[in-house]
């Protein structure tokens, strides 16, 4: 049996666990104070930024900081939890399925969670910013293009630091402990971001992009080319060892 | 011939031997029934089979593969069930099973087949969190029976079913050999159900195998050992008790 | 009496531990940022600490309410997980009464780790502002001030983890809400006195306009009126389930 297919099985485990609701909810909150706030877009304090550029990266601040890494501890807690409430995960050991292969479909499903919740923040963007630009008479809209390649690279750097939870989630059988290391984890990224050493703590790569983006479209503000040495690198080599250290001690209780 | 052979298989936990140098022999084609009272090791034992837990010392062998080296090959022969129902609550039945056919790589009618055999196709539709503990056993079942793998492992089965169900149950076990040539290897904590269903016995206690053979061995040996014979409840009672009183002051 | 009982259930559990573990994590920020960037602190002008709580109190309160969060679904995690809650609802017990005790517990985790917090702030202030003054009032009414306004955040997930069975969804809910409330603009006055929202004020901010008791009456309200609307709940989910 393949990786897909694995993970086709292992979305239908997480039917009925109205998560995308819960993935959808942050997403439209974010938007309210956007829409709300939307003539303060035009009062940029003297950085040199267009206001549909300033509403577009302030809405995406929240998200990338919080709620990203956040939907993503719950997606893990999702995870195992389906898998250890009705023992689910002894029916699944004793079929004769490869544990690591089973460790990164879950993997996958929490990726896929992820995506589905950028294309809702996309939409959720096109569907406030239509909202403001009636409100101030002011086209709020930016290129779909450009919009789609900052959250999917947004996206795209998130990925190592699921993996990350997704390593704590496996390492930390105790749910409150994983959750709390989770959450706690997000708390310091902004910290964390402005320190020479960002590029070891994956928990600050989406905020680090979005501030990128930041910098090129507000001159000054932060740099404008990201500094894909040795990030990218680092990245990789994180990404890796977590999963790795997932699928090894992947339901390690349940085998003991 | 022999389908499963465990060669004095170990399992402790700390300080605490829960399954101690078992040399078990079950035949291809029969119904071995594995009796004992509840914390013999029954349970333990078959977790080794599925690989839910390493032997300490020791090794098994199902169908001639080993664990762990074929540990994906054995688990492709072999279909089971383990003690409390596991199951996705947020999922029906039916949903429960095709994660279980998916991953098997069986046909879907395969499904409907294994709900019918268990009789839950009135059921299907309806959530397992929502099901009766009868309900769920049946579930359990239907996830060992479903694809009719040529060896079932089956850890008290009857738990928590009702007279009409145990039977049904019962009945069912027995009559797997001959409808598709597999081995049952069925634990369970009473005898007169064992009695009832199995080809074979073997009867085990704080993890050592007591006695292992037919029926009919086990009335000569209970005989000639001086245990009483006319009731096989009392045997088994009898046995347990004696080794209890011999196990106590050895250990 | 029953406060040792649900105590006792949360053995093993993790839950005192991470509590304590919460603590001293919040407390390594006021560390940290002293000794890295002492003098951007000691030249500042003013109560020293104040300042330093001005510094560093919104990440301490955030991960306060985090740690509670994650508090109140193990609580109810226990609970539900092997359906411990279904025993407790057959047994002669009042569980509107339980869910008092799990809040006393709660809030008696949560001082001790706001105590911890104050205890390192306050050695930060005595080690590098050598003209501090070490007024053991002043600290005792800050730290009791902080716990007090969280008391509702506290109340209110308790609420949400007794609602749902399934633990990701209460976390889901709470993360949501810390979200939601950290984006919604601090200087508006009626979403600073909402839960999730009012641990942030600390007590210098709410004294300079002179708001202190505003705060402490509101917190106290939304307290009890979480506490009623649960006891509420639970009568409804009693004739509903």
């Amino acid at each position: 049996m393949n990786l897909f297919s694995l993970a086709g099985v292992e979305l239908k485990k997480i039917r009925r666990s109205k998560i995308l609701l819960i993935l959808l909810i942050p997403v439209i909150i974010m938007w309210i104070p956007s829409i709300i706030n939307a003539d303060m877009n035009f009062d940029t304090r003297g950085i040199p930024i267009t206001p549909e550029n300033n509403f577009f990266i302030q809405g995406f601040m929240g998200m990338v900081w919080f709620m990203i890494p956040a939907s993503l501890v719950v997606g893990t807690v999702l995870l195992t939890q389906t898998e250890r409430s009705n023992k689910g995960i002894l029916k699944m050991l004793s079929l004769p399925v490869n544990t690591a292969k089973l460790c990164l479909a879950k993997f996958t499903v929490l990726i896929l969670l992820a995506f589905a919740q950028m294309v809702m923040t996309i939409a959720a963007y096109y569907g406030s910013a239509a909202i403001a630009s009636q409100m101030q008479d002011y086209s709020f809209f930016l290129n779909p293009l450009y919009v789609c390649r900052v959250v999917f690279s947004l996206y795209a750097g998130a990925i190592p630091m699921a993996a990350v939870f997704w390593m704590i989630a496996n390492l930390i059988q105790t749910p409150v402990f994983s959750v709390g290391i989770g959450l706690a984890s997000i708390v310091p990224s902004v910290l964390m971001i402005n320190t020479k050493i960002w590029f070891a703590y994956p928990m600050s790569y989406p905020f680090y992009l979005l501030m990128v983006e930041y910098g090129r479209s507000a001159e000054g503000v932060y740099e404008t080319q990201i500094a894909w040495l040795p990030w990218l690198p680092v990245a990789v080599l994180i990404t890796v060892i977590a999963l790795g250290i997932a699928c090894v001690r992947f339901s390690a209780t349940e085998r003991r | 011939m022999n389908i499963i052979e465990t060669q004095d298989l170990t399992k402790t936990y700390g300080d605490f031997t829960a399954v101690s140098h078992l040399n078990l022999h079950i035949r291809k084609g029969s119904v071995y029934g594995f009796l004992g009272p509840n914390g013999a090791g029954k349970s333990t034992t078959m977790k080794m089979f599925l690989g839910l837990t390493h032997p300490t010392e020791g090794c098994f062998h199902i169908d001639g593969k080993t664990y762990p080296s074929d540990r994906v090959a054995i688990l492709k022969e072999v279909g089971s069930f383990i003690e409390a129902p596991a199951f996705y609550g947020n999922l029906t039945g039916e949903e429960n099973l095709e994660i279980i056919q998916k991953i098997l790589g069986l046909p879907k009618s395969s499904v409907s087949d294994a709900l019918e055999l268990v009789g839950l196709t009135q059921f299907r539709k309806r959530l397992a969190k929502k099901y009766s503990l009868g309900m769920k056993q049946r579930l359990g079942l239907a996830g060992a029976l479903i694809g009719r793998p040529p060896i079932l492992i089956l850890d008290e089965p009857t738990n928590g079913l009702d007279p009409v169900g145990i039977h049904e149950i019962r009945t069912l076990i027995k009559s797997l050999p001959q409808q598709y040539d597999c081995t049952v290897l069925v634990s369970s904590h009473l005898l007169p159900e064992v009695e009832l269903m199995a080809d074979d016995i073997g009867i085990l206690n704080h993890g050592r195998l007591l006695f292992e053979g037919t029926m009919e061995d086990l009335k000569t040996s209970a005989r000639s050992a001086g245990f009483p014979t006319d009731n096989l409840e009392d045997t088994f009672l009898a046995m347990i008790d004696e080794d209890n009183r011999r196990g106590g002051a050895g250990r | 009496m029953t406060v040792a009982l649900e105590t006792k259930k949360l053995k093993r559990t993790g839950y005192f531990p991470a509590f304590l573990a919460g603590g001293l994590l919040a407390s390594a920020f006021p560390l940290i940022n002293m000794l890295v960037r002492a003098e951007t602190f000691t030249t500042l002008p003013g109560d020293p600490f104040i300042i330093l709580m001005d510094a560093n109190w919104q990440m301490m309160a955030m991960l306060n309410i985090l740690v509670c969060i994650c508090g109140a679904c193990l609580m109810y995690h226990t609970e539900y997980a092997d359906n411990g809650a279904q025993k407790m609802d057959v047994l002669p017990v009042r569980t509107g009464n339980l869910f008092w005790m799990k809040f006393v517990i709660a809030a008696l985790v949560l001082a001790l780790m706001v105590a911890i917090e104050t205890a390192v702030l306050a050695g930060c202030v005595i080690h590098w502002f050598p003209s501090y003054e070490f007024d053991a009032l002043e600290l005792l009414k800050s730290a009791g001030f902080q716990w007090f306004v969280t008391l509702p955040t506290v109340m209110l997930m308790l609420v949400i983890a007794s609602a749902c069975k399934n633990m990701w969804v209460s976390l889901g809910i709470g993360v949501i809400l810390v979200f939601t409330m950290s984006i919604f603009p601090q200087d508006n006055l009626i979403l600073s006195l909402c839960p999730f929202s009012s641990p942030y004020q600390t007590l210098a901010m709410a004294a300079e306009s002179s708001r202190v008791l505003l705060f402490l009456g509101i917190c106290t309200a939304e307290t009890v009126a979480f506490g009623v609307l649960e006891l509420v709940y639970q009568k409804i989910r009693r004739c509903a389930e």
